[in-house]
């Protein structure tokens, strides 16, 4: 026959197929297993339905051929049905050798797609200082690389433009230091008053840029380790809850004093630097800048303090950081008008920042401009912090590692 | 490995005010995988927090892998994995970083967390995903997740708190092959908590079972089945008659339509149970030893407790549970040691 009346080819590979069934006994014919297979033929099921060969199932029905011919792989033979209800039902004896053609999986012959094998380890684990290292570093280091704690986008912005701000003054310094106008000088040089602005002064760095930079960086600091569960990979290894508590404290303290001290030492450092001044400047202004100094980290300490109680009373980030904006300036400004209509300064020492404020105008020697005195505001702050610590170290008691 | 145990406490006593929440429990479980069963309630959650050496005992002793569980919670936590039931991720890390995280806080330096952290994250299937962030992982990717976390450290005890809670049939399978793999083939020990029998009894060849603070049942599963020896037979005709005739001959018969399970007493029963057949005119078509599941032996315990239950689903209600009174006149199954 030509090619051009069976262009698939099909009465070549039918003639192939009859002429290799004629080596059967005939009769009951049982339906061969032709599929490659390593594992032998396997039994017949009710529900295995025996395929073709791929060549004539792809190609129309000659009108030679029955239908159950395809079903039963075979053609040209006379259909009884049988092997399909041996197949189906089981209704012989049970003592035939049935064979189902089923679909085989490919065999792989070579390469290794997954391999589970279990690998030890020798290594040696280091000490406490190092395990307490690592949760410092995983929430520092979060601000500026890949793979440690997720900081969100948005925190990390707000922190380099209120850093960028903090440092806003050193242009103007410049500026002064350039033109030499002693205005300018008074306006943005070294000064008591200006070391104190820098860290207490209410409009800009305390309206906006400190406590919103310490609630972005508190707001989910404990509170997410509730909220995810994370608590249980801290405690269920040899972290205890003071480390845990000790390295949250200072991973927070440490990023609001590159927001706030390191600004302030940068500052210090380039007013001696732009205007050339020698020891005698140095030993002269030093004083009062270590003074801002231990003032400005006591602003930190009290903010992180606070901020960190808040965050363990809550799940989620949101809650702390409006309340701890709401705390510090809330109570200011109820402290102001309680001021106001009663002419009475004595509120404010509910006020976190007020207290620190008047606190640092005394270690700096300025002059205060409250009139209850220092030791007050002094011990408020020892008890906000106390305060806030207490319930600090309570919830982080109440952390489970097995259910929360 | 010179510990003999790797588990072993000693009249064990927790009390948060008046509520006994470990009452008096004196464990030894040797190296392997084991089974930890109970309620909800029933002090799972607090021996594994003793066993991690969290809590503060009221009375009793014990020590994991040699060390004490009071005074060394610390060195027993470097040398245990803990798999949390609940979410313990965070979900906006990359697995790798998660689990290299989960290493520093043992202890591990960073460049071998990290080189750890990838080994141990093929192991669990997670190889092309782990550098994707866990919020974006199916329950199953994030089990597999924390598995690796308490794998980090080749720890010699991992405690798998319901490790296939959530899980697929898929994922299920995966996990509990995973698990027998660090048996044997890390030659690791399992504590595994589950209210999922065929979990257990896939992984585990011992288990514990608590209710109620108490230790009600331990030892080998194999011979813990040995107290619910069943025959099982299946008759033609008459099976009301068969029933009654076996009851009235002093066999405890549990019967489903034709096919009934007698407690084997003794070798007579088999003798017992042709002759009331013969007696009653009744053929009996097949009759053989039944292999309990871990689920019977569940509910044979659980019914010596005095408490009529149908599947181990209906104990893990908390609300279903019986009395402590039975409990404590209920003698203890098994040896104590496991």
């Amino acid at each position: 026959m030509s090619s051009d009346d069976d262009p698939w080819g099909l009465d070549d590979l039918i003639d192939t197929i009859a002429s290799a069934e004629q080596t059967d006994d005939g009769g009951e014919t049982p339906v061969e297993d032709t599929a490659p297979s390593s594992e032998g033929p396997a039994e017949v099921a009710a529900d295995s339905h025996p395929a073709a060969p791929a060549a004539p199932v792809a190609a129309p029905p000659t009108p030679e051929q029955n239908v159950d011919a395809e079903f039963l792989g075979e053609s040209g033979l006379a259909v009884t049905g049988q092997a399909r209800m041996e197949a189906a039902y089981g209704s012989g004896d049970g003592d035939e050798v049935m064979h189902a053609q089923v679909a085989q999986p490919a065999q792989v012959d070579s390469g290794t797609i997954f391999h589970q094998i279990y690998r030890p380890w020798n290594g040696v684990l280091n000490p406490r200082w190092v395990r307490n290292w690592s949760i410092y570093r995983h929430h520092v280091y979060g601000l500026f690389s890949k793979g440690h704690r997720p900081w969100p986008v948005l925190t990390k912005i707000i922190i380099i433009v209120v850093f960028l701000g903090a440092l806003s003054p050193l242009l103007m310094l410049v500026l002064s230091s350039l033109t030499g106008a002693d205005e300018l000088q008074r306006f943005f040089g070294v000064t008591r008053a200006n070391l104190w602005g820098h860290v207490f002064g209410f409009f800009f760095n305390n309206v906006c840029c400190w406590p919103i930079v310490t609630a972005l960086v508190i707001g989910g600091l404990i509170s997410e380790d509730r909220q995810n569960g994370t608590s249980a990979i801290y405690f269920s290894r040899p972290i205890t809850r003071t480390d845990y508590t000790l390295m949250k404290y200072l991973s927070a303290a440490s990023i609001l004093s590159i927001i706030i001290v390191l600004t302030y030492c940068i500052f210090y450092a380039v007013a001696i630097l732009v205007n050339n001044e020698g020891w005698s400047y140095l030993l002269d202004t030093f004083p009062y800048f270590f003074a801002g100094l231990i003032a400005a980290l006591l602003l930190v300490a009290t903010y992180t303090s606070i901020g960190l109680a808040l965050s363990s009373v809550s799940r989620g980030k949101f809650f702390p950081a409006v309340s701890l904006i709401g705390l510090l300036l809330g109570s200011k400004m109820l402290a102001f008008l309680i001021d106001l209509l009663f002419e009475t300064d004595v509120m404010y020492l509910i006020s976190p920042y007020d207290n620190l404020a008047h606190v640092g105008q005394w270690m700096m020697r300025l002059n205060t401009t409250y009139d209850f005195p220092v030791a007050w505001s002094f011990v408020s702050v020892l008890v906000m912090n106390a305060g806030s610590l207490y319930i600090l170290i309570s919830r982080v008691n109440s952390l489970e590692v097995t259910r929360e | 490995m010179t510990e003999q145990w790797v588990i072993t406490t000693e009249d064990l006593v927790k009390k948060y005010g008046e509520h006994v929440a470990l009452d008096s429990i004196s464990l030894k479980i040797q190296y392997g995988a084991t089974g930890l069963l109970g309620p909800n309630g029933a002090g799972k959650s607090t021996l594994i927090k003793t066993i991690l050496g969290l809590i503060q005992l009221t009375s009793g002793s014990g020590t994991v892998l040699g060390h004490n569980i009071a005074t060394e919670g610390n060195q027993i936590r470097q040398r245990i994995g803990y798999m949390p039931e609940y979410d313990c991720l965070t979900p906006s890390m990359e697995a790798v970083h998660q689990v290299r995280y989960a290493g520093e806080l043992l202890g591990m330096n960073p460049t071998q967390a990290m080189q750890r952290s990838h080994e141990v994250l093929e192991y669990v299937g997670l190889r092309d995903q782990r550098y994707r962030t866990i919020e974006t992982f199916s329950t199953g990717m994030q089990q597999a997740t924390k598995l690796a976390c308490s794998l980090i450290n080749d720890p010699d005890l991992v405690i798998c708190d319901e490790p296939t809670n959530g899980l697929d049939t898929k994922a299920r399978g995966f996990m509990l092959d995973t698990l027998f793999q660090v048996v044997k083939q890390g030659g690791r020990s399992i504590l595994m908590s589950s209210h999922l029998m065929d979990d257990v009894e896939h992984i585990c060849d011992r288990i514990v079972m608590i209710h109620k603070g108490q230790v009600i049942a331990q030892g080998r599963i194999e011979d813990l089945k040995a107290i619910d020896r069943e025959i099982e037979i299946s008759v033609w005709g008459g099976a009301s008659r068969l029933e009654d005739a076996l009851s009235h001959g002093g066999l405890d018969v549990r019967r489903t339509g034709r096919v009934m399970r007698i407690v084997r007493q003794d070798e007579d029963t088999y003798r017992d149970i042709l002759a009331a057949a013969a007696a009653t005119n009744v053929q009996v078509r097949r009759m053989e030893d039944y292999e309990p599941s871990l689920e019977d032996l569940f509910i044979v315990i659980m019914e010596r407790l005095g408490y009529s239950v149908k599947s181990s689903a209906d104990l893990f209600d908390s609300g279903n549970t019986p009395s402590m009174d039975k409990a404590a006149d209920l003698s203890r199954l098994g040896d104590g040691t496991i």
